[in-house]
C-alpha cells in the first residue's frame, strides 16, 4: 500500500479529547503533485486530523510521514519549515497588521529576523523586504486584494479574510498546502477563480494540495483523489465518481445529514 | 534659579530613565505580547549588578557585604548591569514563555519575581539583603572635580545619550522583519507558528532585549542615587511602568514617551505638593498610586489603544486607487 511517491502518509492516527475519540485509527495517503480532498460529515474529525498532521495538536497514537520522512509529533513551526502550509477553518489573520504586512510574515528564511541584523544591519532586512513586497503586490493583485493592502487585516470582511489566507499561503512558498475549508464564505464567481489558482499553483509550482471541503462541485472539478472520513475513521478513498457509487459513503455523507455521533 | 535648575534636572533624569523602561516593556509586551509582570526585577538586576561592578569590595566585618566589588568605571559597570539583566531575561523567559501555555506567562513571571525578591532581600552575601547597596562614589568623580549640582547636570546629559542609544535599539527592532514577526506572534501565536516562526525563540529575544533596557534604566538610577535596596523595587513599581505603557500607547515608542511623561513626571510631581499630614506618612504614595490607577482606567475606557496608538505601517507606497474596491471587483467578476 505505501506508494513510493506518497507525499503525505497517515497511519493509524488516533486522537481523543478527554475520552471522546475525534480521530480513530485514520489511515490514508496523498500522492505527490495531486490535488486531493478530505470530505466527511460535520464532526467527522477532519480539522482534528489537519491539526495532527500540521503539528498543532500532539499525536497520541499513530504515525505521520511527510516527504519521505517520519514527522510524528514535530512542532508546527518545524512542519512549516519542511514545506507544509496549513490554513485554518476559521481565518487566522494577524488583525493589527496591515494586509501587506500579513503577506510579509510568511516567507521563509528572512535574514532580517536575526537580532544582529535587526540591530546592526537594518539594510539587510529592508532589501529583502523590498523584494518580498513587490512579490506580495503581484500576489495581492491575483487575489484582488491590492486596494486593501494598507487596511488592517482585522477590518476585512469574512470573504476577504479567506482570500488573504490563500494569499499568505502562497507567500510561504510551501511544497504542500493543507487547506481547511478554503472556500467557505466565498461567493461562487470567486470560487471558480480560486479553483484556477489552485490548479495553477500545482501545475507551475508543483505544490501538492489536500483540501478539506464541503463543496462537492469544487471537489469534483479539481480533485484527483478524495478521502472520506466519518466518525474519525477513513471510510473510503477514490475519485468522486467512484465514491458516488459507494453505498457506505452515500449513507454517511453524500445522502445528507450529520454524522450521527456528532449530534448524538 | 539655584533651586529650580537642579529640580528640573532631576525630573529630566527620571523622565529619561522611565522612557527607557517603557520602551523595554514595550519590546516585551507591545511588540511580542509577553505578559511580563515582574519587569522591575530586571530594573533591579541592572541596578544591583552595575552597583557591584562599580563599588569597592564589601566587607562582612563592616556590615556591608556584596559580591564582586570590582571598582570598575561606571559606564562599563552599566554595560555589565544591562548584560546581567538580559541574561536574567533569558532565564525567566525559559521558565515563563512556554510555547503552549501563553496564558500562564503573567502568573509565572510574577511568581519568579517573587522568588528572586525573597532571595535577594534575605540572603545578605549577595547584595546586602534588606539594607541593599550604598555608598557608590559619584560616577565620573574619579576624572572630574565637580560638585553635586554639576554632577546632576552631567547625569542629565549622560542619561540623554544612553536614552538615544536605547531609542535606536527599540526602533530598529520594531521596524525590522524581527519586529514584524514579534507583532505577528503577539496577534496570533499559533498562526505565526504555522508559518514556521519559532515563537519561543522570538519571545525569548523580546524578553531579553526588554530586560536589557530595563537593566540600563536600573543602572542609570543606581549611578544617580548611589544606593539601591529592596524597598525600591516592590511589585508596585512594575505597575507604574505598565501604567505608563498602557496610558501612552503600546506598540510604538512615542507612546512610551508620552506615558512616561504623564505617569512618571506629571503624576509623580503633582503629588509632591500635597502638604504632609502629621501621622499619615503614607498618604502621598497612596494618592500617587491612586492617580496612576485612575489615569489607567480613564485611558482604558476612553482610548483603549493609548494616547498614541500603534501606527499603521504603510509599507508599500503605491498611488492609491480611487475608492475602496471589493476583491470581487478587483478580480474582474462581481456577484454570483
Ligand atoms: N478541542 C476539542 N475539545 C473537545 N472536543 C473537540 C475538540 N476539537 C474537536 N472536538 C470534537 O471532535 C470532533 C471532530 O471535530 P473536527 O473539528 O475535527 O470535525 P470536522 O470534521 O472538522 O467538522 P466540520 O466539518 O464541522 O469542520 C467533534 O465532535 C468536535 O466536537
Ligand atoms: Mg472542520
Amino acid at each position: 500500500m505505501p506508494g513510493a511517491d506518497a507525499f503525505l502518509r497517515v497511519e493509524h492516527l488516533s486522537h481523543s479529547f478527554g475520552g471522546f475519540k475525534a480521530v480513530d485509527d485514520c489511515t490514508f495517503e496523498i500522492a505527490r503533485g495531486s490535488i486531493s480532498a478530505l470530505i466527511g460529515p460535520n464532526g467527522a474529525g477532519k480539522s482534528t486530523a489537519v491539526g495532527l498532521i500540521a503539528g498543532a495538536l500532539k499525536v497520541q497514537s499513530g504515525r505521520v510521514f511527510f516527504d519521505g520522512q517520519e514527522v510524528t509529533r514535530l512542532p508546527a513551526y518545524k512542519m512549516a519549515r519542511r514545506g507544509l502550509l496549513r490554513t485554518y477553518q476559521v481565518s487566522r489573520e494577524f488583525p493589527l497588521l496591515t494586509v501587506m504586512e500579513n503577506l510579509l510574515v510568511p516567507p521563509p528564511d528572512q535574514r532580517g529576523e536575526s537580532l544582529l541584523n535587526a540591530l546592526f544591519r537594518p539594510s539587510v532586512g529592508r532589501r529583502q523586504d523590498a523584494a518580498l513586497a513587490s512579490r506580495a503586490v503581484d500576489v495581492l493583485e491575483t487575489y484582488g486584494l491590492l486596494p486593501l493592502r494598507d487596511e488592517y487585516a482585522g477590518n476585512l470582511s469574512g470573504g476577504e479574510k479567506r482570500l488573504l489566507e490563500l494569499a499568505r499561503a502562497e507567500m510561504a512558498n510551501p511544497k504542500f498546502m493543507l487547506l481547511d475549508e478554503p472556500m467557505a464564505g466565498i461567493n461562487p464567481a470567486l470560487i471558480a477563480r480560486l479553483d484556477g489558482h489552485i490548479r495553477r499553483l500545482r501545475d507551475q509550482s508543483g505544490i501538492t494540495f489536500l483540501l478539506v471541503e464541503h463543496n462537492l462541485d469544487v471537489v469534483e472539478r479539481i480533485c484527483d483523489q478524495v478521502v472520506v472520513m466519518a466518525s474519525g475513521r477513513t471510510l473510503a478513498e477514490g475519485s468522486m465518481a467512484e465514491l458516488r457509487q459507494n453505498p457506505e459513503v452515500v449513507r454517511a455523507y453524500l445522502g445528507g445529514g450529520l454524522d450521527e455521533r456528532a449530534v448524538g | 534659579m539655584d533651586l529650580i535648575l537642579p529640580y528640573i534636572a532631576t525630573l529630566a533624569i527620571f523622565f529619561f530613565v522611565y522612557n527607557i523602561l517603557t520602551w523595554g516593556l514595550n519590546i516585551q509586551f507591545g511588540y511580542a505580547g509577553v505578559l511580563d509582570f515582574t519587569f522591575i526585577t530586571f530594573v533591579a538586576c541592572g541596578a544591583y549588578f552595575s552597583g557591584v561592578f562599580a563599588l569597592g569590595p564589601g566587607q562582612k566585618s563592616t556590615g556591608f557585604e556584596w559580591i564582586l566589588g570590582l571598582s570598575w568605571p561606571f559606564p562599563i559597570a552599566l554595560v555589565m548591569g544591562a548584560l546581567a539583566a538580559g541574561l536574567l531575561g533569558i532565564v525567566i523567559g525559559l521558565i515563563a514563555v512556554n510555547r503552549l501555555r501563553s496564558d500562564y506567562m503573567a502568573i509565572v513571571t510574577l511568581a519568579t519575581g517573587t522568588v528572586i525578591y525573597g532571595l535577594v532581600s534575605n540572603y545578605t552575601p549577595l547584595f546586602d539583603g534588606f539594607d541593599g547597596l550604598a555608598g557608590l562614589q559619584t560616577p565620573f568623580s574619579q576624572w572630574l572635580n565637580i560638585n553635586y549640582n554639576q554632577f546632576t547636570y552631567l547625569w542629565v546629559g549622560f542619561c540623554a545619550v544612553v536614552m538615544v542609544i536605547c531609542w535606536f535599539i527599540a526602533q530598529r527592532i520594531l521596524n525590522s522583519p524581527l519586529g514584524r514577526t514579534m507583532r505577528a506572534i503577539r496577534e496570533d501565536q499559533e498562526a505565526a507558528e504555522a508559518f514556521g516562526k519559532d515563537s519561543f525563540r522570538v519571545r525569548l529575544i523580546a524578553m531579553s532585549m526588554g530586560a536589557v533596557l530595563a537593566g540600563v534604566g536600573g543602572a542609570l538610577l543606581m549611578g544617580f542615587i548611589g544606593a539601591f535596596n529592596p524597598a525600591g523595587w516592590t511589585s508596585g513599581e512594575t505597575f507604574v511602568v505598565w501604567a505608563a505603557l498602557i496610558v501612552g500607547g503600546r506598540g510604538n515608542n512615542w507612546g512610551g514617551v508620552v506615558g512616561s511623561f504623564v505617569v512618571a513626571v506629571l503624576v509623580n510631581e503633582a503629588t509632591r505638593y500635597i502638604p504632609p499630614i502629621p501621622g499619615n506618612a503614607t498618604l502621598i504614595p497612596t494618592v500617587r498610586n491612586m492617580l496612576i490607577g485612575a489615569s489607567l482606567i480613564a485611558v482604558l475606557w476612553l482610548r483603549p489603544e493609548g494616547i498614541i496608538p500603534e501606527a499603521r505601517r504603510r509599507f508599500y507606497q503605491l498611488p492609491l486607487l480611487p475608492g475602496r474596491r471589493t476583491p470581487a471587483e478587483g478580480m474582474g467578476s462581481a456577484g454570483s
